[in-house]
């Protein structure tokens, strides 16, 4: 049976099996016994046919001799046998012989027994007449009327059989035996008739045998010079199967001394009890068995390869959408949804099975799909997740370094507190020690005026560390906010009149007529716009004006400017102005410009710089506008612009190039204060 | 001024050198000063003495400003009580001191001069 190579079968071969199996073992079987039947069936016939033979040439036998019997018994009755007359005899008898050449002699008895008629093919011309008084012949075919017998080799040679019949003259009443006649006829006819009816082929033969085992006659044989041997015989087995029997006829597979068989049958001669024997190879004997053999077992190769061409065709038919189930099935795996091969939907239970496996595909595919999509959304959220992660971790270090910075800076404050007050009082008692001394001196006219001048570095000294502490503390109380109406320009003169201006610095100022009302905090207004004159002032020790303006800006916006023409701010110090602590002073808080911020951011308002080096520095401080309606201070309310609008003040003539701009927003507008 | 008798004034603060160096200053300036360095002491020197002027520390170790401030109001009417302090004073607080019979607050350090010159113009209106 075919095997696929490599390991794994294949179902249609393993189909193909197992219908080949199924139909064929039985089939096989039964055409077995029909051949086995056919061959014994033919076998016996061919054995019937054999001993049909058989039987039939014993009768030709029986008929040839009772032919010259019949052919004596005739001329027994010619005229001139009665009476015994020679001459007649002769002549009649001649003619016989010259008829019949089997006839080799014939002679006539009277009834005493002596030849008076002796007339033989190989006679002399004057035989020698016999007395045949005592011989069975003789006595045989007077006693019972007939005699067949005496079988000799006539000079050797030829069978040949000795009849007689009596000489009988028909009278009134009794016939009356008046001698025999007795002829020896040639047995040649039968090995002639045999050799015509069984030509020798092989090792077919057919015989005529009398006598018993031991003692055998070959009477004829289909090879007539065996016949005519002296010692002619019959192979010694098969005389032993044939002569030996008791039946009349017979016959069977005999195998020969050279072990060859052969299918012999045998049939008794009548009256003779002569044996016909007839035999031929059982392979030509059993040609037709053999060749009908030969037909079945073509018929069933004939089948055989029918049917496994069928079952090839059949298992391949019904494997076809199983191969194609099982190459989607394949292709499902390596994940190509829409390559899968076409498939027939038969219907029955394969049908089905593609049904359910395109379904299975189907569900397969549109979960895969839906799997694919979650986990794109998956990574896209992931991504998203993280991007948030990313961004709230920012936002969360910039709350807390803002925090940091806070508490720092409120942990500074506080501590600057503390110091400073604590300081205040040394600060105190070294003043007032100095006034003492300077006081008394004086009074006592002992003023050096060298002690003089230190007593008052002394003192200003103290009034500077005095001031620095106020700015600490200034900076870092929270005190509540007071703000009131306040009239700006009024209280920008008012400001300006008590500034102690060096001599150096002249004052511009450039105040809007329309005079803007602002809800501020004087003091620490106050204090943020003294901290950016003090620093105009200290940015021009030798000469320098201090510019200051007010102006009132649409949308319910006042700004207020301080400037100066000093050497402006480099743009590396620029963003940091605002920084608490920062500060380029060889004697400096680093607060003054971060108590700007601070009071302006809660004002609700906005600080702008704008610089330009060698030119001077502006500071723009944009305060809401004063609401009379409104009894809460504006930061609180809703303003016509959240943004104060940002116009650039009046340029000075020099200036050419365009100002830098730093803006200080407030982070988040202070709410109800 | 320097030739009537002088006018009596007392300090009261915990630390010595201020309390010291404030004395001697307006001593220079013909005042005569005696000095406290606790609320219970400065109490009782003021109870004993009737000083015209009483210049105290609002943090002290025993009591508050306020509270000596309170209780000399009691005592004397006529009394100039200036309050000193070394920190920022909250609207509040200053309006307590005032409401307990404070006249001034002085804000350390302070300038001398400006010092003497505001007691006598206080001590001129107490007088008119």
């Amino acid at each position: 049976m075919p095997e696929a190579a490599g390991g794994r079968g294949k179902l249609a071969y393993k189909f193909l099996l197992w219908f080949l199996l199924i139909s064929l073992a039985p089939m096989g079987v039964v055409g077995w016994h029909l051949i086995d039947i056919s061959q014994s069936v033919l076998k016996e016939e061919s054995l019937r046919h054999q001993q049909s033979l058989a039987v039939g040439f014993a009768e030709t036998v029986s008929n040839y001799i009772s032919t010259f019997k019949t052919v004596l018994t005739i001329a027994s009755r010619l005229e001139g046998f009665a009476t015994m007359d020679p001459v007649k005899q002769e002549r009649h008898l001649n003619r016989v012989m010259q008829q019949h050449p089997a006839f080799l002699e014939v002679s006539v008895f009277d009834a005493s027994g002596r030849e008076t008629v002796h007339m033989g093919r190989f006679l002399s011309a004057v035989p020698q007449m016999r007395n045949f008084a005592d011989e069975d012949p003789f006595r045989a075919a007077l006693d019972r009327g007939e005699y067949a017998g005496g079988l000799a080799r006539f000079q050797g040679l030829y069978p040949t059989l000795t009849l007689a019949v009596p000489i009988l003259e028909s009278g009134a009443g009794q016939a009356v035996k008046r001698g025999v006649l007795l002829a020896k006829i040639s047995l040649n006819g039968l090995s002639q008739m045999l050799r015509q009816e069984f030509p020798e082929k092989g090792r077919s033969q057919a015989a005529v045998v009398a006598g018993d085992v031991r003692d055998s006659f070959l009477v004829a044989h289909s090879n007539p010079n065996e016949a005519f041997k002296a010692d002619a015989k019959l192979p010694e087995e098969i005389l032993k199967v044939i002569l030996t029997q008791t039946a009349k006829r017979g016959g069977g597979e005999v195998e020969l001394k050279d072990s060859t068989r052969v299918l012999g049958a045998f049939a008794e001669v009548k009256d003779t009890g002569w044996i016909v024997y007839v035999q031929q190879p059982t392979e030509s004997a059993y040609l037709a068995a053999t060749q009908m053999k030969g037909q079945v077992l073509r018929v069933l190769l004939w089948v055989v390869v029918i049917t496994l061409l069928l079952s090839l065709a059949v298992a391949g038919h019904i494997t076809q959408p199983i191969r194609a189930l099982q190459q989607a099935a394949e292709r499902l795996t390596a994940g190509r949804f829409e390559d899968l091969p076409e498939m027939t939907l038969t219907n029955d239970e394969i049908g089905d099975l593609a049904q359910s496996f395109i379904q299975m595909s189907d569900s397969l595919k549109e979960k895969t799909g839906e799997l694919l999509h979650a986990k794109e959304e998956l990574t896209k959220y992931g991504r998203d997740l993280e991007r948030r992660v990313e961004s709230r971790t920012r936002e969360l270090k910039a709350a807390q370094d803002e925090l940091i910075k806070k508490e720092r800076l409120a942990a500074i404050g506080q501590m600057a507190s503390v110091v400073g007050h604590e300081i205040r009082n040394p600060l105190a008692v070294i003043n007032n020690s100095i006034f003492f001394i300077k006081t008394k001196m004086t009074k006592e006219g002992t003023l050096d005026p060298k002690v003089e001048r230190h007593i008052s570095i002394i003192q200003s000294e103290v009034k500077q560390a005095n001031s620095i502490i106020d700015e600490i503390l200034t900076y870092s109380r929270s005190r509540e906010l007071k703000p009131e109406a306040t009239k700006l320009n009024f209280w920008v003169e008012e400001l300006l009149s008590v500034y102690p201006f060096p001599a150096h610095i002249a004052v511009e100022k450039n105040l809007d007529p329309r005079d803007p009302v602002v809800y501020i905090d004087q003091d620490e207004m106050k204090q943020a716009v003294r901290n950016l004159i003090g620093n105009g002032i200290e940015v021009m020790p030798t000469q320098g004006s201090v510019r200051i303006a007010t102006a009132l800006l649409e949308k319910g916006w006042v700004r207020l400017d301080v400037g100066d023409r000093g050497p402006g701010i480099p743009p590396d110090v620029l963003e940091k102005i605002f920084t608490p602590f920062y500060t380029t002073k060889a004697r400096g808080t680093g607060l003054g410009l971060a108590v700007v911020k601070k009071v302006i951011d809660r004002h609700g308002g906005r600080v702008d710089v704008q610089t330009a080096v060698g030119q001077g520095t502006l500071f723009s401080l944009y305060l809401p506008l004063h609401d009379p309606n409104r009894k809460e201070p504006p930061a609180a309310g809703v303003r016509q612009s959240a943004q104060p609008p940002i116009t650039a003040p009046a340029q000075p003539a020099a200036r050419t190039e365009p100002p830098q701009t730093a803006r200080a927003l407030p982070a988040t507008r202070p709410q109800g204060t | 001024m320097a030739q009537e008798t002088p006018v009596k004034l007392l300090v009261i603060d915990d630390d010595a050198h201020l309390r010291e160096s404030l004395a001697e200053v307006l001593e220079l300036d013909g005042f005569e000063c005696l000095q406290a360095g606790t609320a219970t002491d400065g109490i009782a020197t003021a109870k004993k003495n009737n000083p015209r002027v009483v210049i105290m520390d609002i943090q002290l170790p025993d009591s508050s400003g306020f509270q000596i401030c309170q209780e000399l109001r009691k005592h004397s009417r006529e009394a100039i009580l200036i309050m000193m302090t070394g920190r920022f004073l909250s609207a509040e607080e200053k309006t307590q001191g005032f409401e307990l019979g404070a006249d001034e607050y002085l804000t350390k350090p302070f300038d001398l001069q400006e010092l003497s010159v505001r007691i006598r113009q206080l001590l001129s209106r107490s007088r008119s």
